[in-house]
């Protein structure tokens, strides 16, 4: 059980190049060990509808909230069914189950969805909130941003806080 | 061409019956020649005139701009290109001078239509001895029609009640299928069809619907009954677009023709169409292009995301305006399939005003956030453009969307400033085509006189072989300003037709004689009406004997580059002189006229406080028919019948989400949605549902102050019992929208609340008997005098944006 804090901050893009490149930026950052993190998606919803997700994270080798393990923190929690689709796939069929059950108990999906028409995008990530000013002045081309603090450990709270965050981005 | 008819007075005298009458038909000699069907001389062209809304000079690809226009191309290059026309700056003015061939402020438009004012120049009342020149070819037995924007009625007569003379058929169109107001939605207009509301087209349940399309199948329709008809009588139709005005709606397949298009700017836009304007010929090669003023920024000082936007902006502009020359190619089309295009007459003007500079720096998600005094920073219209869909759905039916200023500064490439600023080129010189291969024989040809709109009617006439009346339902009249320029059609170098000619429009002012150009532009921002800025001209502060002139001689310097003002104190001199001396001669007097209401100038308080609609048969009410709800309390209240088993539905609705309220029941509750112009949307629910049977529902707004905008409370009551309570931090101070009209028992066109948008016009199910609108002015007379004229200095700031 880590010790760490975490924030958890859904960040809304008008365009999806300018995510890709606050993404990568992050998920350099967190490759240089100067920000922490328990997972980073990126979300297109591009000009068609078409979802597509690039996630990391739990490949950084950390323990922290302690769920997850093996599988998108972001995208385990997230889940719509284009998640599942475009990122599950066939090749992960036996997680589709729990991914399903994630999505109808958060119901955080249609929010989401709603946040990011299409041909727009999102980042999500959850990081050591220490770090959460190096996090925001990263996701510099963010339009929204939407932060909640993740209060304890577990997939309860951790849900709870990405539902905040999502209250906030849509409101 | 004359046929010896005497015309000088309309309608032309019944022929005298020259036969005889005895008791029986063989003591009777006929007279055929009583049937009276006068028509214009033979040799009378069809006429085809096409005016394109808030549009730059520097925008249709026929004049060097990026926006595909082929059809004005092969208009051009069959025909003539003019690129010395010059318009009035402002919509109504520009659509007034045209249709009566004199000065805008001689026939009472010194600004919008909607506006009634207080003198002559600025009433919006055209009088009645300056007769349009429609009437004067109704008259003389063309068929007239017009389609599209009018624009040209008062506010407080568009309704069922009228009076009607001052509607398009009162102008003298046979026929009319448009709207009235000085803008409308592409997706859901409110249409007119002659003297009523014809319906409101499109909206959630037909998204096929778009307006551009439907007006052109109507302009051929009416064409091919009137050639059916009668072939022999010749036609005039005023083809006039809600494109390029606001809000910006397009069909993405015509926007996304322009991806990336604009992704360098509009420095960059500006020198790119400039290069091109001189290789067409259209600007001469030795002109300056004009520098950036400072009110724009650089491109490149702008953030990546606003670039994006900005682009985007751009993009959707550019094809609502390839979509309208389509549109009117589609017209063209089919009068060369009928094998009339040639002998008819074309003019086709490209903008009444220049590009509109009203989108401000930002451009919006909303057309009317700013006339409504909420000013966006760029963060705040990103973060709205996500929330109502995204770049993908800017000019989609989502969003009311304008342009940055700055892409319509561009549009008036190579000139100064835009619509509104009556001083410099960029808002009063707009491309002009000309094609009617029967005359013109210079096909291809590019013609240089300096060129009015109010010319554009006296040449259909000259042409027609109409001469202008003296006098028009035993009314004198007045002589018309304009002078036709028929001898350029078939002369390059016929002489110049119009040597001089005053401007004027909200202050800025110009004057133009022998090529020599004097302007002075007020020191005010186009889109800046706050109340620091306009205190600067109040009386007793205001001298306009302190402001600057400019100076230009245009025959060597096009695009107004080259200030000669201190080299030439004394033309300068002259032509200010002259300018007072036109104002005075033409009602451009007093100066600010058209800004009045700013300065206490405000029609007397009306005593009404009660609006009552007997019933759901009311339907698209106007705006300016509308109960005032604005920056006071109200109470809504209506009378309901609720059957067993409940009813839902609309009670009452005005305009939509991008602005507007509605009072609806839904899942059997009473619900009321207001959007604060699609920034904020406030929204209450009843804690119970409603009773069945007879109950009287309302909606009470209490006002927390008598302040512009006022946030209050809001109750919700079901036969006197309060069943809910909510709150509206802020409140739309001005207008909802410039179209969209108010229903009752229904939401026509866009809703106001899209949770109900599947169900549109979500109709109520049990019965209205009665809706009433209560409004409670403060009960503090000096408040509610400021409140009065706080609202129609608004009302005037939203108009000089029209």
């Amino acid at each position: 059980m880590s010790d760490t804090e975490f924030d958890v901050i859904i960040a809304a893009y008008l365009i999806p190049d300018l995510a890709e490149k606050d993404f990568d930026a992050l998920v350099r950052l967190v490759g240089d060990k100067q920000v922490k993190v328990e997972g980073v998606a990126l979300v297109i919803n591009d000009a068609d509808g078409n979802v597509s997700v690039k996630e990391t994270g739990d490949h950084l080798g950390r323990k922290g909230l302690e769920i997850g393990a093996g599988v998108g923190l972001v995208v385990g929690l997230l889940a719509p069914p284009l998640l599942a689709s475009a990122v599950i796939g066939g090749a992960a069929g036996g997680l589709i189950g729990k991914f399903t059950r994630h999505r109808v108990e958060s119901g955080l999906e249609d929010k989401m969805g709603a946040a990011l028409p299409p041909g727009s995008a999102g980042v999500v990530a959850i990081y050591d909130r220490g770090k959460a000013g190096t996090v925001d002045g990263t996701l510099i081309n963010a339009v929204r941003k939407s932060v909640a603090q993740v209060d304890g450990h577990g997939a309860k709270k951790l849900k709870a806080a990405l539902g905040e965050a999502q209250t906030g981005l849509a409101g | 061409m004359s046929d010896g008819r005497d015309r000088s007075k309309l309608p032309m005298p019944d022929p005298p019956f020259s036969g005889s009458v005895g008791r029986t038909i063989g003591d009777s000699a006929p007279d055929w020649g009583i049937i009276d069907d006068a028509g214009p001389p033979a040799g009378a062209p069809n006429v085809l005139l096409v005016l394109i809304d808030d549009a730059g000079f520097g925008q249709p690809s026929t004049f060097g701009g990026p926006i595909a226009t082929p059809n004005c191309t092969r208009m051009a290059e069959g025909g003539l290109r003019y690129n010395g026309l010059h318009v009035t700056a402002m919509c109504s003015p520009t659509r007034a001078a045209l249709l009566t061939g004199r000065n805008h402020h001689t026939v009472g438009y010194g600004s919008v239509g909607e506006f009634t004012g207080p003198f002559p120049g600025y009433s919006a009342m055209r009088p009645k001895d300056c007769a349009p020149f429609p009437q004067v070819m109704q008259l003389n037995g063309y068929a007239t029609a017009a389609f599209g924007k009018w624009h040209l009625t008062p506010a407080h007569v568009q309704g069922p009640a009228g009076p009607f003379d001052r509607w398009p058929n009162g102008w003298g169109f046979d026929y009319f299928w448009g709207f009235l107001a000085g803008e409308s939605g592409q997706w859901d207009p409110m249409i007119y069809e002659n003297n009523s509301v014809d319906r409101v087209y499109g909206g959630p349940g037909d998204r096929d619907f778009y307006l551009p399309d439907a007006m052109t199948d109507k302009t051929i329709e009416w064409i091919h009954g009137v050639t059916a008809h009668n072939d022999a009588k010749p036609w005039f139709a005023y083809y006039s677009t809600g494109c390029a005005h606001a809000p910006h709606h397009v069909p993405k397949q015509w926007s996304d023709k322009y991806k990336g298009m604009f992704d360098a700017g509009w420095d960059v836009y500006r020198e790119r169409a400039f290069a091109r304007q001189k290789e067409l010929g259209v600007v001469p090669p030795d002109a300056v292009l004009t520098p950036r003023p400072d009110a724009m920024p650089a491109w490149e000082s702008l953030s990546e995301n606003e670039k994006r936007l900005y682009a985007r902006q751009m993009e959707v502009y550019a094809g609502y305006q390839e979509n309208a020359d389509h549109n009117v190619g589609r017209i063209l089309d089919e009068l060369e399939r009928m094998g009339t295009l040639d002998d008819t007459l074309v003019i086709w003007i490209w903008g009444d005003n220049g590009a509109s500079l009203e989108g401000t720096i930002t451009g919006s998600f909303n057309e009317l956030t700013m006339p409504n005094g909420i000013p966006l920073t760029a963060e705040q219209q990103l973060q709205l453009t996500l929330k109502y869909g995204g770049l993908e759905a800017w000019g989609g039916p989502s969003m009311n969307p304008h342009c940055s200023a700055a892409w319509a500064w561009a549009g008036n490439t190579p000139f100064q400033w835009g619509k509104q600023v009556a001083s410099h080129l960029g808002g009063t010189r707009d491309p002009m085509v000309v094609h009617w291969p029967a005359r013109i024989t210079d096909a291809g040809g590019l013609r240089t006189q300096f060129t009015h709109v109010i010319d554009v009617g006296p040449t259909i006439l000259d042409i027609a072989g109409l001469p202008q009346p003296v006098e028009v339902n035993g009314i004198a009249q007045r002589p018309v300003h304009g002078t036709s320029f028929q001898a350029s059609l078939t002369d390059a170098r016929a002489p110049e037709h119009r040597t001089q000619q005053y401007f004027e429009m909200y202050g800025n002012r110009g004057i133009y004689k022998d090529g020599w150009w004097a302007a002075s532009m007020l020191p005010r921002i186009p889109w800046v009406v706050t109340p620091e800025i306009m205190k600067n001209f109040a009386p007793g502060v205001f001298d306009p004997a302190t402001l600057e002139w400019e100076l230009y001689y245009l025959p060597d310097d096009f695009t107004q580059a080259r200030n000669l003002a201190a080299d030439q104190p004394g033309k300068v001199q002259q032509l200010n002189d002259l300018w007072w001396a036109e104002a005075e001669k033409y009602g451009a007097l007093p100066l600010l006229g058209g800004l009045s209401a700013f300065f206490g100038v405000v029609p007397p308080l009306s005593a009404k406080t009660r609006w009552t609609f007997w019933g759901a048969d009311v339907q698209d009410l106007s705006q300016g028919a509308m109960p005032p709800i604005h920056n006071r309390s109200y109470t809504i209240t209506a009378d309901l019948v609720i059957p067993d088993g409940g009813a839902d539905g609309v009670i009452v609705a005005n305009a939509d989400a991008m602005g507007g309220y509605a009072l609806f029941v839904q899942d059997g509750r009473l619900r009321h949605t207001y959007s604060f112009m699609g920034a904020l949307i406030f929204q209450q629910v009843a804690d119970t549902p409603l009773p069945t049977g007879n109950v009287q529902v309302a909606m009470d707004f209490t006002a927390d102050a008598a302040v512009m905008a006022p946030g209050g409370t809001v109750t919700l009551s079901a036969n006197g019992q309060v069943i809910g309570k909510g709150r509206m931090d802020h409140t739309v101070p001005i207008l909802f929208s410039a179209y969209s009209g108010l229903d009752i028992g229904r939401d026509n066109g866009e809703v106001v609340d899209r949770a109900y948008e599947d169900k549109a016009p979500f109709p109520f199910t049990g019965i209205i008997e009665k809706v009433t609108f209560d409004i409670r002015p403060p009960a503090d007379p000096g408040a509610h005098a400021a409140l009065h004229q706080a609202q129609h200095q608004g009302q005037q700031a939203r108009h000089t944006e029209s």
